[in-house]
């Protein structure tokens, strides 16, 4: 087809423009210039991207905390165990003081939740066969971070890098693991976190319950004690089997988080607790252990998950028949007065080495506490107890290598051998190296995170006033300033903070030289493009354009939407109900265009402000008379148009934001229609068959407005698009039949295989190289009607630039087709669809250069990333896709599957957000370099609003790190945001400015420009 | 924030599409596309005189007395006193040709009819917004009807001045933009009565149609 094109260029350029040599040399000098502006517009693009790059990347390394999980497993223990059985009944949030005697006259005293469990008075002060300790948990107090805690004795972070890290089974060696691998048998029953993390080592007759709603207070708890009441509290019942028996009640937590401690129900819920646990101690036998435990206490709204004191302190009670059991150090060790407040502490990392020594296992491998001491008769066993745990520590410690610090490392090898000697050092040797472990692991780099959130700052800053602020054209020459500028600047400060970091070794929190490189390079990087900003402009120049360019009704729209969208990272409620929102303002975008079509309200647009301005005072008389194009109001049947494509716009997205995979959050008022019964169902495959045939025609009548559809559109549109995507259907069809014919006769794989290749490779490699051939949409009409005229009519003249770029957009959204279940499919489809229509909304509004352009596709992108099957969450991932292209897991092709998939609308939106400028821009109106300028304008924009987004959740995620839902909500919400911040810089720095739009402005002005 | 209030009457969300019906068959009866600069005068009185109290008092009852949030039994109030609102109170401070338009009692009626049909787009314009396609219709639909009759009072006004609807649009627009910012509760996470659907955008256009109504005339 590419011969076609060019024999068609050759009669366009020769009849239509017979261009003299004196003009064909101004042509090249042109074209000359804009090949150096283009090739400068890339690098200001790039480091601009590099900065903000460098921004994510230091934010990352102080807010993600990282470990490395050993899958070593500890083996054999020299212990003798005092238990052959042992009862733990984990009572969620039994705060310390619930448990201990208060005196009425208290300051802080409650009836409702003091005093009334009374049954840890038992054994405590006569015989000794009991012992209650203040337990105290590592943030964050989240459930399932601490059972992490409290079964490996280490210290959980948001990446624990294992093989896995969504919150299934526990890779690394645990005390329940233990438990199973010396041949115990554990029975559990209560909260399902328990079956999700160490299901494999579980016995079978197990009874998880669903431990989410919080508004139950009964379902977990009663089930508890049933079971409880099956296998212990009633003998005759089932013969005791089991060597481990684990109860999880969660009626306290969820009475705070419902009503609060102070509430009448708590009172009801800890007397209930008190009676299972007094009936717990009539049954059990003289070789069982009773320990009973809470995993965190709760603040005084009855919440948890933060770092205060009373979030953290938890309590622990071991109760064993034999009396003179625990060796209870002096009395004022346990002292009870002012709730507890002198009372004996312990770690909650402390109950893996005490229960493991209790019950004769070895000692988990990854612990870093230390057994309570008065589990130990004599000193002879305190000392093993205490030699068998540092031996355990210690290797860890080699094991792992986690102590990189030098100085921290010759201490701790200098306390470890004192310790061989002495073992009384011993805890002094566990204190350093837990403390040492903690700083690692567990305090947030506050100087990272600072310096992440300043650079994205800075990123935004410099994105608003190069992109925006300043005149397109003023940057065209600038252009060539700014890039030595930044080159000289990042060198210099790359040299200086070496230098200091490489002598003095500050600041510390570098740690190597990678780190200092990188922060030299975006301060060379900021600082370069300042200079050359206030070179020419002052702050308070900046400051008034900024409120100049706000000033205008739909700016102020697009700012508004930032601001809401933005500020939805607040609050949790708002960033899980994200979805909804986002579409609910796209079509509130929809309804606002649609009431401008329709009333037409009596509005200076952006671009014919200056024009009516002119033309105002002469030609008022006849305002009938359109002035000019620019400035005339909506004729009547561009009004109709626009309406139709804002309702097109308002009812696709409607239809699109049916198609949801729900958050767990978002619980009963959310029902899941991407589910793999409904995308591999026969009417969701024959909806996709529809969208999929329907959709060339669709594309069609949008080139049909400018007669675009020519020469090389029908044969992207109607052949290649057509059949890839039917080649594509019949891929994603094999798919629904494996998965809804149990026993298929045949085996599909290698076919499949083979038609995703095909598709890929076509869609990304052979098409684009097509691309690059220049396939125009444009052709000569010489049936003309008109006798005299010699010229003849060039149809798709008026598209010329759109055309040809959308077919790119083409390319690309093919293979992202492939990497999408039907139902996300038939939302894509809904998406060209949207996309087209904003295009032509805003075309037909003027608002090509408005900040409204770019914010309506950045909203699309969004909503799209919602109706195609995801949440910003991580086990919305769809991974599944990763193995379109391979069978195993291989770079980069399963890599390019998930990116495709997850930001498949993202990566769209980049490529078609140079299509404002140039969908219906006519040629030889606009100067190439212009033209370039307003691509880079509204690629900066759009930008401008994804970091707008990602700044704000780096601030709010930071602001939220001890919250709650920190790791389930705001974590996972920043880590996307910065993805989607990076995939967008990465296509439109390469593909859009850098491949794209230069290629396209050069070869429509080498035929068009005279 | 100056800059806010102005931004708002403008961000006219949804109700924009009702008014099509009026603003075509208006086009159509009507040649002249600019007959309101040479037609006479209309305007609402800009007096204390059309501030809705009824409105509050309604208000307070749903919120305050009412145990359940019953729409239904709201909308049942809201209409007579709407009615009276227009009869007494709207039109009496309606101002078109240079006096104050007089009652037309066979236009209540009419009037009251047009809302109720208006309520099928409306209904279409808060589906299409957002709410639930199958389940709830009730409820939408309840929410619909409690839009269009607060906006009673500027049907019966443009029924009444020759179909000019500039003016009146602004009160279309205030209980859209009542509703549209109301929705920000219905996310949170409070687990409170009054977050079902439809009550805090009902509540969302008394207010939105307390503040039109109340100052739309200086507007």
């Amino acid at each position: 087809m590419s011969s076609i094109d060019a024999s068609d260029e050759r009669k366009v350029r020769k009849r239509v423009f017979n261009t003299s040599i004196e003009d064909k040399r101004l042509h090249w000098s042109r074209l000359h210039r804009f090949k150096t502006t283009h090739r400068l517009y890339i690098y200001l693009i790039s480091s601009l991207a590099i900065l903000q790059f460098i921004a994510i990347a230091f934010f990352a390394r102080g807010f993600l905390l990282t470990r490395n999980v050993l899958d070593n497993v500890a083996t054999d223990s020299p212990v003798e165990p005092k238990f052959d059985k042992c009862v733990i009944l984990v009572i969620d949030a039994l705060r310390f003081d619930f448990t201990i005697p208060v005196d009425p006259s208290d300051f802080g005293y409650n009836s409702n939740h003091h005093n009334n469990l009374e049954v840890f008075k038992n054994g405590h002060g006569t015989d000794h066969s009991s012992l209650l300790l203040k337990f105290i948990a590592d943030p964050p107090t989240t459930t399932l971070q601490r059972l992490k805690g409290l079964t490996t004795g280490s210290l959980p972070t948001f990446i624990d890098a294992g093989s896995n890290f969504d919150g299934s089974v526990i890779d690394e060696d645990n005390f329940i693991k233990q438990l199973s691998l010396n041949n115990k048998t554990v029975y559990f029953a209560g909260d399902d976190t328990w079956d999700a993390l160490f299901r494999p080592f579980l016995s079978p007759n197990s009874e998880p319950f669903e431990s989410l709603n919080v508004w139950d207070l009964d379902t977990v708890d009663n089930g508890v004690m049933r079971y409880f009441e099956n296998h212990l509290l009633n003998e005759t019942a089932i013969p005791a089997n089991w060597d481990v028996l684990i109860g999880h009640m969660l009626g306290i937590d969820h009475v705070g988080h419902k009503y609060g401690p102070d509430h009448f129900t708590m009172k009801e819920k800890q007397l209930q607790a008190n009676r299972f646990i007094e009936r717990i101690c009539e049954s059990i036998d003289d070789k069982t252990l009773l320990v009973v435990m809470g995993d965190h206490g709760m603040d005084h709204t009855g919440n948890h998950g933060g770092d205060s004191k009373s979030e953290l302190e938890a309590a622990l009670w071991l109760y064993s028949k034999r009396p003179n059991m625990w060796n209870h150090l002096s009395p004022d060790h346990y002292d009870t007065t002012s709730l507890g407040e002198n009372h004996r502490r312990v770690n909650q990392i402390d109950l893996v080495s005490t229960l493991s020594l209790l019950l004769g296992l070895p000692i988990s491998f990854n612990n870093l506490g230390w057994p309570i001491q008065e589990i130990a008769a004599t000193a002879e066993e305190l000392k093993l107890y205490h030699e068998v745990t540092l031996n355990q520590i210690k290797s860890y410690s080699d094991a792992s290598g986690v102590i990189t610090n030098f100085d921290k490392a010759e201490h701790l090898q200098d306390l470890w051998e004192k310790s061989i000697n002495d073992i009384s050092f011993a805890p002094e040797y566990q204190k350093y190296f837990l403390e040492s472990c903690k700083d690692l692991w567990a305090r947030f780099d506050y100087w990272s995170i600072v310096v992440g959130i300043f650079f994205l700052a800075t990123s935004l800053v410099l994105l608003i006033i190069i992109t925006k602020l300043v005149p397109s054209i003023v940057i065209g020459q600038m252009v060539s300033e700014f890039v030595p500028t930044i080159a000289i600047m990042t060198l210099v400060s790359n040299v200086c903070f070496n230098g200091i970091f490489h002598v003095l070794h500050q600041p510390v929190f570098f740690e190597n030289w990678l780190w200092c490189t990188l922060f030299s390079t975006a301060v060379g990087i900021s600082v370069g493009f300042f200079l050359t900003i206030f070179d020419r402009y002052t702050v308070a120049w900046i400051g008034r354009k900024f409120l100049e360019d706000l000033s205008d009704y739909w700016s102020r729209i697009a700012a508004l939407f930032i601001t809401l969208h933005a500020v939805l990272f607040t609050s949790n409620s708002f960033t899980i109900w994200e979805d909804r929102i986002v579409s609910f303002l796209l079509a509130t975008l929809g309804m606002l265009t649609l009431y401008e079509f329709v009333f037409l309200p009596k509005r200076r647009l952006t671009t014919a402000l200056l024009a009516a301005a002119m033309g105002e005072e002469k030609k008022s008389p006849q305002k009938k008379q359109p002035l000019d194009s620019e400035s005339s109001p909506l004729g009547r049947f561009a009004r109709l148009v626009g309406g139709y494509h804002s309702i097109v716009l308002i009812t696709c997205t409607r239809l699109a934001s049916m198609i949801t995979i729900c958050r767990e959050e978002q619980g009963e008022f959310c029902t899941p229609t991407f589910t793999t019964a409904n995308n591999y169902s026969y009417w969701g495959l024959m909806l996709c068959l529809t969208a999929v045939a329907f959709l060339p025609s669709c594309l069609k009548g949008y080139y049909n407005i400018c007669s675009s559809y020519q020469a090389a559109a029908p044969i992207w549109i109607s052949q290649f698009l057509r059949w890839v995507l039917l080649t594509n259907f019949v891929y994603w069809s094999i798919c629904a039949m494996e998965n809804n014919i149990p026993d298929l006769a045949w085996d599909l794989k290698v076919f499949k295989l083979t038609i995703s290749r095909i598709v890929a490779g076509f869609s990304l490699i052979a098409a684009n190289v097509g691309w690059m051939m220049g396939p125009l949409c444009v052709k000569l009409n010489i049936h003309n009607n008109d006798v005299k005229s010699q010229q003849a009519t060039i149809l798709g003249y008026a598209n010329v630039y759109g055309s040809q770029f959308f077919l790119l957009v083409i390319n690309f959204f093919m293979c992202i087709m492939l990497f999408n279940k039907p139902l996300a499919q038939i939302s894509l489809f809904l998406m060209c669809n949207q996309l087209l229509s904003i295009l032509e909304i805003v075309d037909l509004l003027k608002l090509k250069e408005n900040l409204i352009g770019p914010v309506s596709l950045g909203l699309l992108a969004y909503q799209q990333f919602f109706s195609t099957g995801h949440q910003a969450t991580i086990p919305a991932v769809q991974w599944d896709v990763g193995f379109v292209l391979t069978e195993r897991i291989t770079f980069p092709f399963t890599h390019l599957g998930i990116v495709m998939n997850t930001f498949g609308p993202h990566i769209i939106i980049a490529l078609s957000v140079a299509l404002l400028t140039l969908w219906k821009q006519p040629p030889t109106v606009l100067k190439p370099q212009t033209l370039l300028a307003r691509v880079v304008s509204n690629c900066g924009m759009l930008l401008i609003y994804n970091t707008v987004l990602c700044l704000s959740s780096f601030v709010w995620v930071t602001h939220f790190r001890r919250h709650l839902m920190v790791w389930k909500i705001f974590c996972p919400r920043f880590m996307f945001a910065s993805l989607s911040l990076i995939v967008l810089q990465v296509i439109i720095t390469l593909v859009t400015i850098a491949f794209a739009s230069g290629r396209l402005i050069r070869q429509i002005n080498n035929l068009f420009w005279a | 924030m100056p800059v806010k209030t102005r931004r708002l009457p403008k961000k006219s969300v949804s109700f924009s599409d009702e008014e099509t019906l009026t603003t075509r068959s208006r086009q159509m009866g009507d040649k002249k596309r600019n007959a309101s600069h040479d037609g006479p005068p209309i305007y609402v009185k800009p007096t204390i005189k059309t501030v809705p109290l009824h409105l509050l008092a309604l208000l307070y009852y749903y919120i305050k007395l009412s145990q359940d949030f019953d729409a239904r039994t709201l909308l049942y109030m809201l209409i007579p006193l709407q009615l009276i609102y227009v009869a007494l109170q709207f039109n009496a401070n309606t101002i078109y040709g240079n006096k104050i338009s007089k009652l037309r009692w066979s236009l209540l009626p009419i009037s009251f009819a047009a809302a109720l049909v208006l309520t099928v787009p409306c209904m279409l314009i808060i589906i299409l917004l957002g709410a639930p396609i199958s389940m709830l219709l009730k409820e939408t639909w309840l929410l619909a009807a409690h839009c269009c009759i607060l906006t009673l009072p500027a049907v019966y006004s443009i029924f009444k001045c020759n179909f000019k609807v500039g003016i009146f649009k602004k009160y279309f627009i205030a209980v859209a933009i009542g509703c549209w910012i109301s929705c920000v509760v219905i996310p949170l996470d409070w687990d409170r009565d009054w977050q079902n659907w439809p009550t805090p955008l009902v509540v969302g256009a008394y207010l939105g149609a307390f503040v039109g109504y109340s100052i739309g005339p200086y507007v």
